[in-house]
């Protein structure tokens, strides 16, 4: 598997690359880290070029390396790649420049398959969607915005799972709420979310939401198989079922002590930009991390 | 649906969603073509207008690439009828346009001499270690400088300047946040302030100079711009010092470690090369033949023939030249001054004009004012969201229209066009100090605001009180 994790600030991103690197490590993936600055105003793009250009003359990073070599301390200290290899040496002048929007660099991993570096810059979404796309990520692990809009368009847009990663604390005790019903995007969800407890030996509250009284046999179904799979998996669990508004609920169960894990909306794109979805709804909601399975 | 996959429709969705300006500014375009006309605007003049509207938005919205905005502009004016291939061709390149391009590409070179380390020096010689007068300083130097050479280059050399003061004192960003803002915004205030300064100071400048010309209201030498606009400048440095000073007071009063080891560090870089010597001796060369050349061969020729000694003493090479050069503002500015053109020929220029004073007199009476305060103020806002040499390509032919005294109402535009100190994408020296990361969005506001109306207020006075003793 391959998971891309994007980090915004050396204050604020700790908690999402702690996160995403524990999750990564769980499913043993490859995993890059990328960091994408501000877009730059097309009337400015050469000025701004030439100022950063100049920065090099005295040995000033331009702005983005320095985050990148704070993921990079990061996975030394936690030994997510060995610090006494060559090709985990990590310095501004390793990074390739791909293209005028992007440079990376790829350091021999430990705990993960290897792990990559990249900077880039422009709008966050484009860049991202540009980076999932390129180098087809299975997972994109991101911290929380607050923008409704930008989960939105990340939901819609981006063409990988999306783990959005909440007020995580990486000193509290979770457990993983896993939402189930009879969409295609839950079978995904299970799979994931057993790695997860897995890798976080963290119970697991399957919860299943019904608009009315009585729940339809596609909802019990699948809370049935889930809690099939914990117990083939060794997982402590237990089934929780439900009745009222789905998001709601869930946001409600979550708390801000679960990690959530649901499948993406089977609804149609169109519907879905007009009409919202439950997942969308859930993750503008939720004060936890959640992840979304495509 | 409709036979098209989720990905299709999604992949659709999404450049809708990127795009939403470009399909508004068709809209837009669509109806406002199908409205009739004024009575007192021409079809041709109306025509202009809507291209006119369009460019705005898609310049603003910057939803596709600006070369192709260019591109757009220069179709249009020959689809829509309202001039001949070789009358757009004509109106798209003048010297405006060659001087926006040579100083571009002077940027580069004098960049890339490493003159900033002397630069630094010299700074530092001049303020010592107090923190205020650094800022000062930096707030002077980024001003006179960029009066000649640019604001861009001088932001380019001046910002590692500031970031290894920065650096020097202290590792922990937020310690020094007060600091980094002020200094940074020294320099793209002190910058903006001087690209009024003399007429090479900024392109919209020469594009000003440019249409009073060619609209036959006079002609300004490079001497006299100065005469007009550079007491502003020497008011306004210290004025923005203290703004700056008062809206970011900074913890450390005094930079002293800081200062001796950017002494240290700059120390390192030797005797001035032979190459530095020469950068600097054309470029003193290309400032005379502004000022004594330029009635005859055009600012732009001038600036060109600096490039072209750059490039032929082999102080940089065209593949630097290329890589740094922004064409396609080049092109804009070429195509936005065209369609200043057609608006002045169209009468879609004396139209709005009419319009606005029109409007505006039924709340001042008094007309003097009422023609400045549009000129100054509409500029002023316009440049924050747009680029100011797109602003002044536009708005010139409108402010020249409007009647009263060309002269003052044409710089006063020029001038208000600086006045860039609210946004990030208001000018290239705000998006280089952003692109720092070191000043957030809200800082822009924080004493940009206060610049910006104290800068109307002299400018005010300045043109009421100074100019007409001069014409």
């Amino acid at each position: 598997m391959k998971f891309l994790i994007a980090i915004g600030s050396k204050d604020y991103s700790g908690p999402t690359l702690e996160l995403g690197m524990r999750v990564a490590k769980a499913f043993n993936a490859a995993v890059d880290i990328v960091y994408v600055g501000e877009k730059i105003s097309a009337f400015s793009t050469s000025e701004v070029k030439l100022a950063q250009d100049n920065l090099d003359n005295w040995e000033l990073d331009r702005i983005g390396v320095d985050v990148l070599q704070w993921a990079y301390e990061y996975l030394v200290e936690n030994k997510y790649i060995p610090s006494d290899s060559e090709y985990s040496d990590f310095n501004k002048d390793k990074l390739v420049q791909t293209n005028d929007d992007r440079c990376e660099v790829h350091l021999e991993g430990r705990m993960t398959q290897e792990v990559g570096l990249i900077l880039r810059n422009g709008d966050i979404i484009q860049q991202l969607r540009d980076e999932v796309r390129q180098g087809h990520y299975d997972v994109t692990i991101i911290g929380g915005s607050g923008e409704r809009r930008m989960a939105h368009d990340l939901v819609q847009y981006i063409d990988s799972s999306i783990f959005i990663v909440n007020q995580f604390d990486p000193n509290q005790k979770y457990r993983l709420l896993l939402a189930v019903d009879d969409s295609t995007g839950t079978k995904g969800a299970v799979k994931f979310g057993v790695r997860v407890a897995q890798a976080f030996k963290i119970d697991v509250d399957i919860l299943t939401v019904s608009k009315v009284d009585r729940f339809k046999d596609g909802y019990k179904d699948a809370a049935e198989r889930a809690g099939k799979f914990m117990r083939r998996t060794s997982i402590q669990y237990q089934n929780i079922y439900r009745v009222g508004d789905p998001s709601e609920i869930i946001k409600n169960e979550a708390g801000d002590n679960h990690i959530v894990i649901m499948g993406a909306s089977s609804k149609n794109p169109l519907m879905k930009f007009f009409k919202g979805s439950k997942p969308l709804d859930v993750m503008g909601n939720c004060n936890c991390p959640i992840l979304i399975v495509k | 649906m409709l036979g098209f996959s989720n990905q299709t429709i999604a992949d659709l969705l999404y450049w809708v969603t990127r795009k939403r300006w470009l399909i508004a500014a068709f809209a837009i375009s669509l109806f406002l073509f199908y409205i009739p006309s004024p009575v007192s605007l021409s079809p041709e003049a109306h025509r202009t207008l809507i291209i006119v509207v369009i460019v705005l938005i898609l310049i603003i919205g910057e939803v596709i690439p600006l070369p192709a905005v260019a591109i757009l502009i220069l179709i249009l004016e020959v689809v829509l009828g309202i001039d001949t291939p070789n009358g757009v061709a004509t109106s798209f390149m003048s010297d405006a346009v060659f001087f926006i391009m040579g100083s571009l590409m002077m940027a580069v070179a004098i960049v890339s001499q490493g003159l900033d380390k002397r630069l630094a020096l010299g700074i530092i010689k001049l303020t010592g270690n107090k923190t205020w007068r650094i800022v000062f300083g930096f707030v002077a130097i980024s001003a006179i400088l960029s009066s000649f050479i640019g604001e861009h280059t001088v932001a380019a050399m001046m910002l590692p300047v500031a970031l290894t003061l920065l650096r020097n004192t202290s590792g922990d960003q937020k310690t020094i946040h007060r600091l980094s803002t002020i200094l940074l915004f020294s320099i793209a205030y002190g910058c903006a302030m001087g690209s009024i300064g003399t007429p090479s100071g900024g392109g919209r400048n020469v594009i000003m100079i440019g249409y009073i010309s060619e609209f036959g209201l006079g002609n300004i030498s490079y001497l006299n711009w100065i005469k007009y606009a550079y007491p502003m400048l020497l008011l306004e440095i210290p004025i923005a010092a203290a703004i700056l000073w008062i809206t970011f007071k900074p913890d450390q009063r005094v930079l002293d470690s800081a200062v001796r080891k950017l002494k240290v560090k700059v120390a390192k870089t030797g005797a001035m090369t032979g190459n530095q010597i020469m950068a600097i001796g054309i470029f003193f060369l290309v400032f005379l033949g502004w000022v004594f050349l330029s009635p005859y061969l055009g600012l732009g020729i001038v600036a060109l023939i600096g490039v072209f000694l750059y490039l032929s003493f082999g102080l940089i090479e065209w593949q630097d030249i290329n890589r740094n050069t922004n064409w396609g503002v080049i092109l804009l500015f070429g195509a936005a001054i065209s369609l200043g053109v057609q608006m002045k020929e169209t009468g879609a220029a004396e139209w709005v004009a009419t319009q606005s004073i029109n409007g505006m007199s039924m709340l001042v009476n008094n007309l003097g004012f009422m023609q400045w305060f549009i000129s100054v103020f509409l500029t002023g806002i316009l440049t924050n969201f747009l680029s100011n040499a797109a602003t002044v390509a536009v708005l010139g032919p409108v402010v020249l229209d409007m009647g009263g005294n060309p002269i003052i109402l044409g710089i006063s535009t020029s001038i208000a066009s600086s006045f860039a100190y609210l946004t990030i994408v208001a000018s290239p020296t705000c998006m280089i100090i952003h692109s720092s990361g070191l000043v957030k969005s809200s800082d822009y506001l924080k004493a940009g605001w206060k610049l910006f109306v104290i800068s109307m207020v002299i400018l005010y006075l300045i043109s009421n009180l100074y100019w007409p003793y001069l014409s």
